[in-house]
């Protein structure tokens, strides 16, 4: 029984995949010298390292605390959001074209402001961070509200729920799927985005040793910590974002 | 005999007039049924009643008191619409605990009368079972047991089972009835089926076409022949259609 689930499991065919690139790999790292392509084996060998020293965690924490706080901070004001264009008409025409304009401003635009306004500090990362995924989360959440459904509270009206009753019963259960996606989707925007604000001015952060790497012609290290960084992504989406949608589905 | 309710001149016009006025009264304990042409302001009516619609003229008294659209209000009406209206993420147990919580009941009690209506409608055993895991008619069924939960002073039901087919539809219409007898509630439900307003109301309000009044009021206690009594309201209703599409008599 488990013999025949494992093939499944390790979905051969990408396994298979895996190996083709792998050897193409090898081939173009011999062909090409390992300042432009470090050999497969360098990179394992580079991440057995970081692992070991525990300098893994020093880099990928450092990233995270940044994403905590900027991506944090943008899921809180995105609630806020959706909660003021659930409560008021008006300010739904305003969140729309806010969240339109925001959606259409590029990453490099806010680096550049960040370092204008905050300097080379923690604050750079972390505020462009906010601003990218800001109207990635807010967007979702503002249609998940607009998606309510009128008729189960005015079926809340008839039995004479309160305000706050008809909030948690009907608002909060059916705008929660569409703060996971939104929150699955801006997480990973969080990520891809301070990581490269990282490059200027902090001296901590998968972005930052990325570019010291670079600049120090370790070139299989930036394979390394961008591996580190695949990994981080896809643990969050299983562990955290899947565990609790799947949750939040129990009852479909 | 006082009247539990009581629909007094109550109209409304959107665009154009589409309830001209509408007046009776209904006795605890009656079961209504409201008849008419698709479109004539039914579910309108009905809305009006239940407190769901302001009414352009007239009013509604439930106990005597005016029922007044869009207030905070004490009513206790239970309303069991087209749509069964439960919330998918809640238990059918849990859906009709969440209607108790107003009246102040424990969440012992709040479970036990929840338990106690659904195997009322026929439901013990599903307690725990989400509506999207039930079948259509299961959850119209969950729905009546939640209307039922706060004892209503009146039942409104809006074509409750238009969407059930035709077996669920008879299933349906006898557990009602069953459940009108054990309870002695006042119900008022609005059908475009002559059959099964005739099979289950007592009192039969046959609404005219748009703008719409009241064309017949008829007791259906078993004097009239039920046979005759349904050809009659073909015709009635067959001669409102025809006036509402504005065409001549048919034939």
């Amino acid at each position: 029984m488990s013999a025949s689930r494992w093939p499944a499991r390790l979905h051969l065919p990408t396994f298979g995949a895996l190996l083709a690139v792998v050897a193409v790999w090898s081939l173009l790292s011999w062909r090409y010298g390992a300042y432009l392509l470090p050999s497969p084996l360098s990179v394992v060998r580079g991440f057995a390292d970081i692992v070991g020293s525990g300098e893994v965690w020093t880099h990928t924490g450092a990233s995270l605390a940044r994403i905590l706080v900027g991506f944090g901070g943008a899921v809180l004001v995105a609630v806020l959001t959706g909660l003021a264009a659930f409560l008021s008409r008006l300010a739904r025409g305003v969140v729309h074209d806010a969240l339109a304009v925001l959606n259409s401003t590029s990453v490099f635009v806010w680096i550049v402001i960040s370092i204008i306004w905050f300097g080379l500090s923690n604050w750079a990362p972390i505020f462009t961070t906010f601003m990218i995924t800001l109207p990635v989360v807010a967007s979702n959440i503002v249609e998940g509200v607009e998606q309510v459904d009128r008729r189960l509270l005015e079926m809340g009206d008839v039995y004479r729920l309160s305000g706050g009753e008809k909030f948690r019963a009907v608002v909060i259960p059916s705008t929660l799927p569409y703060l996971m996606a939104g929150m699955k989707v801006g997480f990973g925007l969080a990520l891809k985005v301070s990581v490269v604000a990282e490059i200027f001015g902090v001296t901590s952060g998968i972005g930052y040793i990325m570019n010291y790497s670079r600049e120090i012609l370790a070139t299989q290290m930036v394979f390394v910590w961008a591996l580190v960084m695949i990994l981080v992504m896809m643990l969050t989406d299983k562990l955290v974002f899947d565990a609790v949608s799947r949750r939040l589905a129990r009852w479909r | 005999m006082a009247l539990k309710l009581q629909v007094a001149g109550v109209g409304k016009d959107y665009l154009i007039p589409v309830i001209d006025s509408v007046a009776f009264g209904v006795e605890a304990g009656e079961f209504v049924c409201v008849l008419g042409p698709n479109g004539c302001g039914k579910t309108t009516l009905l809305r009006i009643i239940g407190g769901l619609e302001p009414a352009t003229r007239g009013e509604v008294l439930l106990d005597g008191k005016p029922v007044v659209a869009g207030d905070a209000h004490d009513r206790k009406v239970g309303v069991v619409f087209q749509e069964d209206r439960l919330l998918p993420w809640m238990t059918l147990a849990e859906n009709v605990a969440l209607v108790l919580k107003p009246l102040g009941l424990s969440p012992a009690e709040r479970r036990a009368v929840a338990r106690r209506q659904l195997a009322l409608a026929g439901l013990a055993g599903f307690e725990t079972y989400y509506p999207g895991r039930v079948s259509g008619g299961m959850r119209q069924r969950a729905a009546i047991a939640r209307a039922l939960a706060i004892e209503p002073d009146v039942l409104l039901m809006d074509e409750p089972f238009g969407a059930l087919d035709a077996q669920n539809r008879r299933i349906m219409q006898n557990e009602v009835r069953r459940i009108w007898k054990e309870t002695g509630r006042t119900i008022l439900f609005v059908t475009h089926s002559i059959e099964e307003a005739v099979a289950i109301g007592t009192t039969l309000v046959m609404m005219s076409a748009r703008p719409a009044r009241i064309r017949e009021l008829i007791t259906n206690d078993g004097a009239i022949p039920r046979g005759e009594l349904i050809e009659r309201l073909n015709t009635m209703i067959m001669e409102e259609v025809e006036r509402q599409q504005g065409g001549a008599p048919l034939g």
